[in-house]
């Protein structure tokens, strides 16, 4: 075995050109497959860092007549489900929340989450320092305590080994640091796909026990906490799901004014691993297909390269046959070249995946959910490894097979070609062309319609301008600013400040901005329009802003007028709504100077006017249609976290150092947080359809790479082995032309046969990519045309230099003539 | 037919240092002759007859091709000058392997302009004539030396040269198929094709009308 490995690392060295190449063309293959399945590994495979992670679960809502899926739960619920629910071994809420951390210099605002006690216990990791938060920690007055990162811990405070027991000044107020997380701690994780008022955003650094208010505890029907809970032991996700059907039986029963009487009002028992995978499963099946193709096209490739080269050694394997060499022999040397050769681009492949992975990572971890657990394990290297070898023995194959059995007396015969076998091999060569070019063609296909698709997905109008404006979040401690008149004040100031800015054409503030993954919606009553346990209260999204918040963002007005600084919390109430809302609630277009109310209709409501209708906007991603929107005034319905769009006549971030010389002017406890350009809140919001897209392209790009270099390895033999008759026909009056023509034919007849077949399998399979298209469809004949056109002309350049090698044959020295 | 003056072939050896195949050949050949050129390995019998057959560009001097001066002609016209004017028969045959008799004889009218039905019609008349129309379907590799370079001969001389130029044609055959192609060779001169040969054999050279005796590439000696 070392001495094959020695001859075979010998021959390698020794036609370092082909080595390079087989090397290269396996590493492209091995690094993208490698990568792909880090990210497999990463978010699909690898279980969640929690302990026995497939025994916790989220618990969320439904309200089907309302058309609302997968919503929090109000505090008054999540009591009732803690108290009766038998099937979890520990149930708890939570809920993102941002922290103003006071510094030296300037506060800064941490991510983090409130979480009733037994949140951090059920997830099963134990804090490195400290403790968890205790039952009575989760009660007014008492909670406040605070759990912190290894992160933060070691940024902010230099990892002191004091810091159980110091104080943070978090919002304006005191927090005894109880207990640190380890680093790699994650929670709430970014969960995508939880659809209306659930998601979460940045990773959380500080978590603070969970305190319901008096006030949260009687509305039964404000739900903003998720619910997470650990499976007892033996118990399924059906069981679990059985018993909150019961639990939620019971409360619609208890409560017949919260719930509609009907199987409207549900929940949902999910399986946190499948949520946390869930977004990403099809495009990470897509991508492992694209690079089992991307595999396919290397071996094919390399099998065309050593099929050349066994033809090259025929003379050699023939001797070896004639001095005793038999069959399996000579196929284990073949095997041990193919696999070594397998094994130094494999080498090559992981280094490629590493900085491939880490540049995924760089470019997409705060967007794409779990993206920075991914990398390189020793599972992955594992099936690397296996696939490494499975690659190398089915390189070496058909080489193999074919030099096994060579013709001896023609091979031996001093320029003997054998015909027959020659014959053969072209065949196998011609269709392993055929393949590659087929399965170039899929992938290309697959990749254009992603791209045309994410380009359409670019185009797409979101209902405002995101060009040339900022936005950063505002979020006010509750012990400063303890009532509304006092938020409204603060942020009044605050707009009216940015917008004198010079440079600032317009400024604005809303509680919610499109886009940005977070969203709020509310009941509501039309006047004039009862509901009952038939018809419920219809439910749509919410968001308060400033009078000119429309003119920061540009979203038009449509009918009636923008908000005004004469809409205080004094004046009559009023409220503008989008134009989907407006068509939906009145199709006969007569909805301005209605009506609406959030409060219970039958009991002396605070009606509210529309007073205006404004252009639709994309919220919830740019694929999707817009939804019904309201918009109340700010200044009638404060909140104390907001985010500000400022809008520039030029690039609004070079206005970020005076903005924040301004609000801190006002206060400088506040901090400003998330700044980010609005066309990067766009980008962040396509993230994953975008790793998609990049992905597909660069593996649809080496695909065409790889089957360039087989068709120009196949024509560049082809050229070779036809010299003679190259020869001849120039002697017999070829011009240049003729034989450019001649080859330049075979190449195109190869390439056609390969479009058709791939044309074929790519419309049989592109419907598979349904799901990540927007807007275009899954047979677009523009794409196949085009993809076509493309993948033709660069097959047809790399038969090019070939063909016009072979035009430059010297008939006299192809004809072997003596002097 | 052909003039050739201080005709000159030579290959760098280094700095300034030639090695010269063929020096300061003169030569003239009528219409309707028969050469044969003979002398010793390397003396530079095939160098001329690629020469002749302008598949070597890279000499100096002057050839004159049915009064063309082919030294002035730029490599196009060269080729379409050796097309109309030249037939070249290969001591190895060099027939297709992959081809018919058919498809091989047809090879060089698709170099040329003929229209299909022509092309036709001249290779089942060259097939009759060389009387193989039975093998017209067979490929090289069933066929016997002698018959594969009946077919050699008959694909050279189809797109009807002027000029027919033959590297050893009998080399590869034995006696009486060598004699069988010597006598086609013959024929084909009688009804007034221009013929040059490269042969080792004074047999062979005895059916041509004139020797030429090559030496180190000089031109030794002329018999007529």
């Amino acid at each position: 075995m070392l001495k094959d490995i020695r001859f075979a690392s010998r021959q390698l060295v020794k036609q370092p050109a082909f080595t390079s190449i087989a090397v290269v063309t396996i590493a492209l293959a091995i690094g993208a497959t490698t990568a792909v399945l880090s990210l497999v590994n990463g978010l699909m495979v690898r279980p969640l860092s929690y302990r026995e992670p497939q025994q916790l679960v989220l618990l969320l809502q439904h309200f089907k007549s309302q058309n609302l899926e997968r919503i929090p739960v109000s505090p008054p619920e999540f009591k009732d489900y803690e108290a009766r629910a038998h099937s979890f071994e520990k149930l708890g809420a939570f809920r993102y929340t941002n922290f103003n951390l006071a510094g030296e210099d300037r506060p800064e605002r941490i991510s983090g989450a409130t979480v009733t006690a037994d949140v951090l216990p059920l997830l099963g990791v134990s804090p490195i320092r400290g403790r968890f938060f205790q039952p009575e920690e989760c009660s007014l007055g008492r909670d406040d305590v605070v759990i912190i990162s290894a992160r933060l811990w070691q940024r902010r405070f230099n990892s002191d080994p004091q810091i159980i027991g110091t104080k943070l000044l978090l919002n304006g107020k005191n927090f005894t640091v109880v207990g640190v997380m380890p680093a790699s701690f994650d929670f709430p994780l970014q969960l995508f796909n939880l659809g209306n008022g659930g998601q979460f955003g940045g990773r959380a650094d500080i978590w603070k026990p969970l305190a319901f208010t008096e006030e949260e505890m009687k509305k039964r029907g404000s739900r903003s906490y998720a619910m997470i809970g650990r499976l007892a032991p033996g118990t399924s996700l059906a069981q679990a799901q059985t018993e909150i059907e019961s639990i939620n039986a019971q409360m619609r029963r208890e409560h017949p004014d919260n719930y509609m009487q009907d199987n409207s009002f549900g929940g949902d028992v999910l399986s946190l691993q499948d949520l946390a995978v869930s977004g990403m499963r099809p495009a990470l099946l897509i991508l492992l297909g694209a690079v089992f193709l991307v595999l396919l096209i290397a071996c094919a490739n390399l099998t065309t390269m050593l099929l050349a080269r066994a033809a090259a050694r025929e003379r050699e394997i023939a001797i070896r046959v004639a001095l005793g060499a038999g069959r399996l022999r000579l196929l284990k040397q073949v095997f041990t070249e193919s696999v070594l050769l397998s094994l130094i681009g494999g080498v090559a492949g992981v280094l490629l995946a590493l900085w491939g992975v880490e540049s995924l990572k760089a470019v997409g971890a705060q967007t794409v959910p779990r993206l920075r657990e991914v990398n390189i394990d020793l599972v992955v290297l594992g099936v690397t490894l296996a696939i490494c070898v499975g690659t190398g023995i089915i390189f070496g194959l058909v080489p193999g097979l074919a030099s096994s059995r060579p013709e001896l007396t023609e091979a031996l015969k001093e320029g003997g070609r054998s015909s027959t076998v020659g014959t053969r091999r072209n065949r196998l060569r011609n269709g392993l062309v055929i393949a590659e070019v087929a399965l170039a063609l899929v992938l290309l296909s697959g990749a254009g319609l992603l791209i045309k698709s994410f380009a359409r997905l670019q185009n797409v109008n979101p209902g405002f301008n995101p060009r040339n404006a900022l936005t950063f979040e505002v979020s006010l401690p509750k012990i400063q600013y303890p009532d509304d008149a006092s938020v409204v004040r603060f942020n009044n100031e605050a707009q009216r400040r940015v917008a004198a800015l010079p440079g600032v054409q317009a400024a604005g503030f809303s509680t919610i901005l499109p886009l940005a993954g977070t969203n709020s919606d509310w009941s509501f009553a039309i006047e004039g329009r009862p509901s009952d346990n038939n018809s419920p209260s219809p439910d749509e999204e919410k968001r308060q802003v400033s009078p000119d918040y429309f003119r920061a963002i540009e979203t038009p007005l449509i009918k009636g007028r923008f908000f005004s600084d004469a809409d205080s919390a004094d004046a009559p109430l009023v409220i503008s709504v989008n134009q989907t809302f407006a068509k939906k609630f009145w199709p006969k277009g007569d909805a301005l100077g209605k009506r609406i109310t959030f409060d219970d209709p039958k009991k002396n409501p605070k009606w509210i006017t529309i007073v205006g209708i404004v252009g639709d906007i994309r919220h919830f991603g740019l694929d999707i249609d817009p939804k019904p929107e309201m918009y109340v005034p700010f200044s009638q319905s404060a909140y104390s976290t907001t985010i500000c769009v400022v809008r520039s006549n030029q690039d609004a971030r070079t206005l970020l150092a005076a903005i924040r010389r301004e609000i801190q002017a006002i206060d400088s406890a506040v901090p400003l947080a998330n700044v980010r350009s609005f066309e990067t809140v766009i980008a962040e919001s396509v993230a994953p359809r975008r790793l998609s897209v990049v992905l597909l392209g660069v593996f649809a790009g080496v695909a065409v790479l790889l089957a360039s270099v087989g068709i120009y390895g196949v024509m560049s033999f082809l050229v070779v082995q036809r010299t003679h008759e190259i020869g001849v026909r120039m002697a017999l009056g070829a011009q240049r032309s003729d034989v450019l023509k001649l080859v330049l034919f075979r190449s195109l007849k190869l390439i056609s046969v390969g479009t058709i077949i791939g044309l074929i399998v790519a419309l049989m399979s592109t419907h598979t990519l349904r799901a990540l298209l927007y807007s275009v469809s899954a047979f677009d004949a523009m794409t196949f045309v085009l993809v076509t056109i493309l993948l033709g002309a660069v097959a047809l350049a790399a038969s090019y230099l070939p063909a016009i090698r072979a035009t430059k044959a010297d008939p006299m020295v192809v004809l072997g003539h003596n002097t | 037919m052909i003039k050739l003056r201080r005709l000159e072939r030579r290959y760098p050896l280094g700095k300034e240092k030639f090695f010269y195949v063929l020096r300061d050949i003169n030569l003239d050949i009528e219409e309707g002759e028969f050469v044969s050129v003979m002398g010793p390995s390397g003396a530079g019998k095939s160098t001329l007859l690629h020469i002749l057959g302008m598949h070597d560009s890279g000499w100096a001097g002057e050839y004159f091709l049915a009064e063309t001066a082919v030294h002035h002609l730029k490599p196009k016209e060269r080729a379409t000058l050796r097309n109309e004017q030249i037939g070249f028969v290969f001591q190895q045959y060099h027939l297709l392997d992959d081809l018919t008799v058919y498809e091989n004889l047809d090879i060089p009218l698709s170099y040329r302009r003929y229209s299909k039905g022509e092309r036709a019609a001249l290779v089942a008349d060259m097939l009759d004539r060389f009387q193989i129309v039975g093998k017209k379907d067979l490929y090289p590799s069933q066929l016997s030396g002698g018959q594969q370079q009946l077919v050699g001969v008959a694909r050279a001389i189809i797109a009807e040269p002027k000029l027919l130029l033959a590297d050893e044609p009998t080399g590869n055959l034995h006696s009486s198929q060598g004699e069988e192609i010597m006598e086609l060779f013959r024929k084909l001169n009688d009804e007034g094709m221009t013929i040059v040969q490269v042969t080792h054999s004074e047999k062979n050279a005895s059916y041509g009308k004139r020797i030429i005796q090559l030496r180190d590439g000089w031109l030794v000696r002329e018999n007529r």
